[in-house]
């Protein structure tokens, strides 16, 4: 069952994780290459540009001498990531002295790049064809609310408000991990599905990509098709309607599951079909990159436990609803409270103190972390790690229970050993009866045969 | 302009550069190994902007006639070989990140003008009708072209004398006003930096203008950096590099300048604190007098309003005020124990 | 409590060009409401509801009001100086009032910290303005004045040293704070314009003597002095201003404040009996390569990197501005002269264009702003005012004409043009 990761930028570690002939069969595309560039850490990009036009190797001892003392370790991890995505070739020589040089194909790719400029994947419709695309306020909100939907869908399966094309062992496969699916019982967010939530919207849908992708094998898809395809898509122009027939059968098919998730718009004319794409997928190979395009706080936590989120979603607003009590909505303001009862249904959720804190932290609103006070005050993050203790007050060791021990002198004895264990929990020398943790259980049954 | 129409091919230059860019590199690997110390790099903190690396470059393209048609072709790239390496770099910056733009500014004789946006959506839809031409050169070229046209009538046919520098305090200023629109657009914004590829020699009557710029960048944490491409070293631009904490460098080597371009230039601020850039090879503080508008390493200043003149004059042209007894050393700070005056220290 | 009489036309005029200034709601200030909420009082009066239930910030006057209002300032100063003297070399005492009324609180957290952060702030822009300047300052406690720091260049000493400083107790003495800053500023050249700016937080002064005397002499040795008033007007400082030639004015409040402080960072007017003008003969040293070894002639010792050369004597100085220790020229770095230049050659204000003139001929008008590319054609909320620039004739956006005149002191228009009188319009 694979697990949540955090980190949104894995979906590169999966392109570096394929064999090496299929990564240079995908270097072959031109938006691969220029994908893949694009994610790498600036000084990566850098070097990659400085050896563009040159066919010899180059040593990595005088790469060394481009960097100043403080950037070393910046350079190292660039260069293992060019290495990881072979990027880079490494040649060791005769000397056992190690040099670089480009990837030919990725460098002739790039070369061409660089002369010609940046080419669109295919030609946009004209637009006397396609007679009304929607505006980019349009897109942007239609991409945002098929997202959401298809969030809510998936954190909520039992009130859906709308049904997607996916079909539900589709929909399984996504809420594995995310949601306890227990049979007869309401399916509950996990940890790993609260953590889900609390990345932006980037990471979140790399997430579902990335199972998307892992998935097309079993449907007979050939994942490096696929991430062509997507990344291939992201350059595409947003808001321009593209011909549907240009696309292949694996492609065809793909759209349409893309278009449930948003990253794409499907319109139909009288004669061709044809997709537009929206700021999620153009964002697709921006996202690639660690960093950038953070989302906006939006979250305020004053000291007296009182919140306000800045926020028209109603995404946000469930996520709130999960660990404070709402108190009332406007427009594009949530204003709630954090109680003791509202964290307690979360902790019961399975949700923790410290990701709730988190949650509350990442999210502040710029304007909060500006100042130099922490962003959540202290006193609430205290509380509500304090409230969590409160829940754990008792604590379940797995013990086992010795009594009627036949002398003093045993009974003592037995108390050493358990104690040089660290498994003694409680004893009671009067009348002569011990606790001890189960994990030494077989130890002392040992010791107390070799007693008598 | 015909060496416009001639750009259009850009056959053979990636073999140019293979020869060259080793060449580059050999130099360059020699020359970072000597430099020691630490560079001046701004610091490029607000948070307000994207990633680290995203950039805005403003590229300030002299276009000056007088320059690229002048008789001393034998040390430097043409005008049509300049524009290959300059759009391959601009390329080259737009393929390093998807959020990064560029924004070209024609300095010409007479005046200036934006050619290129990358942001704008036209720039951006262009298809590639004839598929011969990318669609950035294009767009690009024609506009040049316009422009380089319109500059040409506006000069009356009286071809000017001397120094023909061209008009770098006009297309600063358009940087800068454009960086000022892009900063307040928004709360995320690219690192903004400006390029100025100069050929032509400094004007000394823009030396107040160009100077007023340099500070407005400086007040901003713009860095401005430098690219000289003629003859002889810029001191505007030395200057303009060093007080903004840009890159300023002449390369030997004309016919590798996108290696140049590629290899410094295109460096985005955040990575500058890691690598070995060039240093400065000195910087001419020099100042322009008021009165003949010559660049003079001494001379006198008024007291009042700080004017420079090569000359003793008994009135200051630029406030009227008569001078006293001419006294022509005195030493600024009566209280002698001090010797050195700790003027702006904090601003040097 | 009108504490604006000097103010008041300008007051006036303000007053008119609001209703001009509601239409243009900047774009610059698209902070919601509640982000400001943490700098100033009573936030929550400035949210109004609009017609779909979000919450919107009324529009927020005072930002735009002191933007305008150093606008306007600039409008003045420019048709007021046809010729341009300012008195750009200013020896300068910041006296500051520590007494008991400087712990009141009326402002917050009290005057003493507010006037603190703002000296600050001041300091930092005289020396922006005014390059070969100096500033002392003086505090005033329990009755006695005493000298902070020397009159001096750099900005952060002096920083340093009265945030070091920071109580305050007994009373204020007018008198002893300015017998002591005109001994200072008795000794300092005649081209130095010499001026005094208090602080004053008390409404008393308690004086060894008769203070008249003193302020006659103040304006025997020509320095102008000026008072902020932190608390209301006294009569002794108003005598003061008006026969120094000084400004007297009353802080109304911390932004008032700043304003005020502010004002006096560009150099006055110069006054030809104030200062005597003069030629002073000075080198503008060359900045040797980075990585070159040379003798410095201030440390006697061999140095490696960057120094400057002394065009007259070739020796090699580590600072600027100094004086040459072989030659004895002084040696300043001409950027240090050039800050100062946009004073001289000031950009003329730029001309409004009306909307019926816009209306009117809109067929022919620049579609963007030259400087930034902006549209300047009115669509939706945005009314697409704009200004142009009396030369050159090219048209602007507001926001660029605000950097312009406060940052840039270019206009790109007239920069980009080499002929721009035989021009008069571009397209």
């Amino acid at each position: 069952m694979p697990q949540v990761k955090i980190i949104a930028k894995n979906f590169m570690d999966m392109v570096a994780a394929l064999p090496a002939l299929k990564l240079d069969k995908l270097y072959d595309n031109t938006f691969i290459c220029e994908a893949v560039l694009r994610s790498l850490p600036p000084l990566a990009k850098k070097y990659v540009l400085q050896l563009l036009y040159i066919d010899e190797p180059v040593t990595a001892k005088s790469m060394e001498d481009w960097v100043l003392t403080d950037g070393v370790s910046k350079h190292r991890v660039a260069i293992d990531r060019l290495i990881q995505l072979r990027v880079f070739l490494e040649i060791t020589d005769r000397k056992k002295e190690t040099s670089y040089r480009l990837n030919p194909k990725f460098q002739g790719n790039l070369q061409h790049y660089i002369a010609h400029g940046g080419v669109l994947p295919r030609e946009s419709m004209s637009s006397s064809i396609t007679v009304r695309l929607p505006t980019a306020e349009e897109l942007d909100s239609y991409a945002l609310e098929q997202w959401e939907s298809f969030l809510l869908q998936l954190i909520s399966s039992s009130q859906p408000e709308k049904t997607t094309s996916f079909s539900s062992s589709m929909m399984k496969i996504f809420q594995q991990g995310l949601l306890s699916l227990r049979d007869k019982e309401a399916p509950k967010l996990t940890e790993s599905g609260f953590q889900f939530l609390l990345m932006d919207t980037n990471a979140q849908l790399w997430y579902i990509i990335r199972e998307y992708i892992i998935n097309s094998e079993v449907r007979g898809v050939d994942s490096a098709d696929l991430i062509s395809f997507l990344l291939e898509l992201s350059f595409h122009v947003t808001g321009q309607a593209y011909n549907a027939s240009t696309l292949n059968e694996i492609q065809r098919s793909a759209i349409n599951d893309l278009a449930e998730l948003g990253l794409i718009k499907l319109q139909q004319g009288r004669k061709d079909n044809w997709f537009i794409p929206t700021k999620l997928a153009t964002n697709l190979s921006v996202s690639l990159s660690d960093s950038s395009s953070r989302k906006q706080g939006f979250v305020v936590v004053e000291t007296n436990f009182r919140l306000y989120a800045y926020s028209t979603s109603k995404l946000h607003c469930e996520i709130l609803r999960l660990f404070a009590r709402v108190e009332y909505q406007l427009p594009n303001l949530i204003v709630g409270a954090i109680t003791k009862e509202s964290l307690y249904t979360a902790f019961e959720n399975g949700i923790t103190s410290e990701q709730i804190i988190s949650f509350l932290q990442q999210n502040a609103h710029p304007r909060v972390c500006d100042r130099a006070a922490p962003s959540v005050p202290e006193n609430v993050t205290d509380q509500i790690r304090l409230w969590e203790s409160d829940l754990n007050r008792v604590e379940v060791t797995p013990a086992n229970f010795y009594d009627e021990f036949p002398s003093k002198d045993v009974f003592e004895g037995a108390c050493d050993y358990a104690r040089d264990n660290g498994g003694l929990l409680w004893e009671d020398s009067k009348r002569m009866r011990l606790v001890v943790k189960a994990e030494i259980h077989t130890l002392m049954r040992d010791y107390l045969h070799r007693q008598k | 302009m015909s060496v416009l129409k001639k750009s259009k091919k850009n056959n053979k230059r990636i073999i140019v550069w293979k020869l060259l860019s080793y060449c580059f590199f050999k130099y360059l690997r020699e020359h970072l190994s000597v430099i020691s110390g630490p560079v001046t790099v701004m610091d490029s903190a607000p948070s307000k902007q994207y990633s680290d690396d995203v950039s805005l470059v403003m590229v300030l393209l002299d276009t000056n006639p007088f320059f690229w048609g002048g008789e001393n072709t034998t040390t430097k790239v043409s005008f049509s070989n300049f524009l290959n390496h300059v759009i391959s770099f601009l390329n080259s910056v737009l393929l390093l990140n998807q959020l990064n733009q560029v924004v070209v500014i024609a300095t010409g004789y007479n005046s200036c003008d934006y050619i290129f946006d990358s942001s704008t959506s036209e720039s951006l839809n262009v298809s590639s009708g004839n598929g011969k031409m990318p669609a950035l050169c294009s767009k690009m070229l024609q506009k040049l072209e316009e422009f380089v046209i319109r500059d040409e009538q506006l000069s009356k046919e009286n071809s000017p004398s001397g120094i023909v520098s061209s008009l770098l305090s006009g297309s600063l200023s358009l940087a800068l006003c454009y960086i000022q629109k892009v900063s307040r657009s928004g709360r995320l914004h690219p690192n903004p930096r400006i390029l100025c590829l100069q050929g032509s020699p400094d004007g000394p009557e823009q030396y107040v203008a160009v100077m007023n710029a340099i500070f407005s960048a400086q007040r901003s944490m713009v860095p401005i950096d430098s690219c000289i491409v003629g003859v002889q070293h810029s001191a505007f631009l030395q200057q303009a590099s060093y007080i903004t904490g840009g890159v300023y460098l002449k390369p030997p080597q004309l016919d590798g300048l996108f290696q140049y371009l590629s290899t410094v230039f295109a460096t985005d601020l955040h990575s500058r604190s890691f690598l070995q850039l060039p240093k400065p090879v000195g910087v001419d503080f020099r100042a322009s007098c008021f009165c003949h508008k010559s660049t003079i390493d001494m001379g006198y200043i008024c007291s009042v309003c700080l004017s420079i003149f090569c000359k003793q004059h008994k009135k200051c042209s630029t406030c009227g005020s008569v001078f006293g007894q001419a006294n022509p050393e005195v030493k600024l700070p009566t209280d002698r124990k001090r010797k050195t005056i700790d003027l702006n220290a904090a601003y040097n | 409590m009108n504490y604006f009489t000097n103010n008041h036309v300008e007051e006036r005029r303000v007053a008119e060009e609001k209703e001009d200034e509601e239409d243009e709601e900047g774009n610059e200030n698209d902070m919601e409401a509640w982000e400001r909420a943490y700098a100033e009082d009573r936030s929550w009066e400035s949210l109004q509801e609009d017609e779909s239930g979000l919450l919107r910030p009324i529009d927020n006057d005072g930002v735009q009001h002191a933007q305008y209002r150093r606008r306007l300032r600039n409008l003045s100063a420019a048709s007021a100086a046809s010729r341009i003297q300012k008195g750009l070399i200013r020896y300068l005492y910041i006296v500051i009032d520590l007494s008991r009324a400087a712990s009141e609180r009326d402002f917050k957290p009290s005057r003493m910290a507010v006037v603190a952060k703002h000296v600050e702030a001041f300091i930092r822009e005289f020396f922006d303005q005014n390059p070969l300047s100096h500033i002392g300052l003086v505090t005033i406690k329990d009755g006695v004045a005493q000298c902070l720091t020397d009159l001096g260049g750099s900005p952060d000493s002096h920083i340093k040293a009265l945030m070091g400083q920071l109580s305050c107790s007994g009373d204020s003495s007018l008198q002893n704070a300015l017998d002591l800053v005109e001994g200072y500023l008795c000794g300092i050249p005649s081209y130095g314009h010499r001026e005094v700016l208090l602080l004053y937080s008390a409404l008393t002064t308690c004086d060894p003597g008769d203070v008249m005397e003193t302020i006659k002499k103040c304006k025997r040795s020509k320095i102008r002095c000026s008072v902020i008033g932190l608390s209301a007007e006294v009569f002794v400082c108003k005598h003061l201003c008006q026969e120094t030639g000084g400004s007297y004015t009353i802080a109304l409040n911390e932004f008032h404040f700043k304003d005020l402080l502010l004002e006096h960072a560009p150099p006055p007017p110069a006054i030809a009996e104030f200062a005597v003008g003069n030629l002073i003969k000075m080198g503008f040293p060359q900045r040797a390569a980075e990585g070159v070894v040379s003798i410095c002639s201030c440390h006697k010792e061999a140095k490696v990197g960057g120094g400057y050369i002394c065009p007259r004597c070739k020796a090699r100085v580590c600072e600027l501005p100094t004086e040459c220790r072989i030659c004895g020229l002084t040696l300043v770095s001409s950027p240090h002269l050039a800050r100062s230049y946009h004073h001289l050659f000031p950009i003329t204000p730029f001309e409004e264009l009306s909307l019926a003139l816009l209306n009117s001929s809109r067929h022919k008008l620049q579609k963007t702003c030259f400087g930034c590319q902006q549209s300047l054609v009115p669509s939706g909320n945005r009314p697409g005012l704009r200004v142009a620039c009396p030369k050159c004739k090219q048209h602007f956006c507001l926001d660029c004409d605000i950097y312009i005149h406060e940052s840039l002191h270019n206009c790109p228009g007239c920069e980009s043009l080499r002929h721009s009188k035989t021009v008069n319009n571009i397209e």
